[in-house]
């Protein structure tokens, strides 16, 4: 393992005013509180980017789980030149995109099985989509998950969802995006063109 | 410009592109209703995705992420942390620790001037000590060897010399290295899986 750089600890311990950059060499050198660091950085706009995607409290925080364990474990592979968030947001949205294909092959019918003959037995074989147990802080999440925009931005293709939630939520330049998701730097543009002239057109009610 | 903005001269001005390319684009958005309506729309969905809130995970998340997380901290990390611990936070308590080590250093430096000018006492002295603890030691590691292998084994070092305490050495040293593969291995083990 090489480290290029010693970085000077505060003398508090007070990691929150350090890049990114060197945090991650803190870590790379195995303190424990680097890596805390780089968890309570990022534990919010990873989750919530997974969780706009997924949709699903308990699938978004396995998911962030998953993202952050595999950055921390891996951290000694962390080249400074290049952006940690956007390597972290590149793992998180790998395994959100692999999540999402995989249950889109997994899914089945919410009205009920294909085959059924009658109404009574399609009513048998169909998904109950309703929570009967979720939290005070679900059922809150859940009316913010309901506001419009969020269903609008949910409708979007997941690869204009991540575009656009990298774009306008989190602040990246379109470069970060290219980088962070493995697209040309005009797919990222016509992702984002696209996404928000399809917000547009499904938030159009609201203002008649 | 005798025309609406196309929809990617409309994203140029949402990003603020900057240059001479988007001059007659706003002149043009100033003097056309139709394309300052679609624009200010466009800002106003912008605005919207910005302010969405953050999620929050539970509270036990970063515990979470951290048990499954191999954290190895070298020695010489984990040293310098120690001492880094007992440094006061306070910077009058720092000054006053300062004080403390400069006073002691300055009083060892006397001490060790004063025994270098009688050099020959101090290097007697030494020897004395030294055979006094070499005895000691030597006494203390033929009692346990006795305890353990009874009074042959004491023997047969005391006869085998600096070699047996040359083997006896290797093969301590060999069993600390074996032990020490054996825990990093059963450390390791969670990482691979």
């Amino acid at each position: 393992m090489t480290v290029s750089h010693s970085i000077e600890l505060p003398s508090s311990y007070d990691l929150s005013t350090l890049p990114d950059a060197d945090v991650a060499t803190l870590a790379k050198e195995g303190r424990e509180a680097a890596f805390r660091e780089l968890v309570h950085r990022y534990e919010r706009p990873v989750f919530s980017l997974i969780f706009r995607m997924v949709r699903d409290r308990e699938t978004a925080e396995d998911l962030a789980q998953d993202t952050f364990v595999r950055v921390l474990n891996h951290i000694d592979r962390y080249r400074p030149e290049f952006k940690f968030s956007s390597w972290l947001f590149k793992i998180a949205n790998n395994l959100t995109i692999d999540h999402l294909r995989k249950r889109q092959l997994d899914t089945i019918s919410i009205e009920g099985s294909p085959h059924a003959q009658t109404t009574a037995e399609a009513e048998a074989t169909s998904v109950d989509v309703r929570s009967h147990d979720e939290s005070p802080l679900e059922e809150i999440e859940s009316r913010e998950l309901g506001t419009a925009i969020e269903r609008a931005i949910a409708q979007l293709r997941p690869e204009y969802r991540s575009c656009i939630l990298l774009r306008h939520v989190e602040g990246r330049s379109y470069e970060e995006i290219a980088a962070t998701l493995d697209l040309p730097l005009g797919t990222v543009k016509t992702y984002i063109h696209r996404a928000r002239h399809e917000l547009r057109e499904a938030l159009s009610h609201l203002r008649t | 410009m005798d025309r609406h903005l196309l929809p990617e001269e409309i994203d140029q001005l949402l990003d603020g592109d900057v240059g001479f390319g988007t001059a007659p684009l706003k002149m043009h958005v100033r003097a056309c209703a139709t394309c300052r309506a679609e624009l200010d729309e466009a800002r106003a969905l912008v605005r919207q995705l910005e302010h969405l809130p953050h999620f929050v995970p539970s509270t036990v998340f970063a515990d979470r992420v951290l048990s499954q997380v191999q954290v190895f901290v070298p020695w010489h990390v984990a040293a310098l942390d120690t001492v880094r611990g007992w440094m006061p936070r306070t910077r009058t308590a720092r000054a006053f620790a300062w004080t403390g080590v400069g006073s002691a250093a300055v009083v060892l430096t006397i001490v060790s001037l004063f025994l270098l000018t009688r050099l020959d006492a101090v290097i007697f002295s030494i020897d004395l000590a030294v055979g006094r603890v070499r005895a000691a030691v030597g006494s203390g590691l033929a009692d346990v060897v006795a305890a353990f292998f009874g009074n042959a084994a004491v023997h047969a070092f005391r006869t085998s010399g600096a070699i047996g305490v040359w083997v006896a050495l290797t093969l301590l040293l060999l069993f600390a290295a074996v032990t020490a593969r054996a825990m990093r291995a059963v450390v390791a083990g969670p990482r691979r899986r």
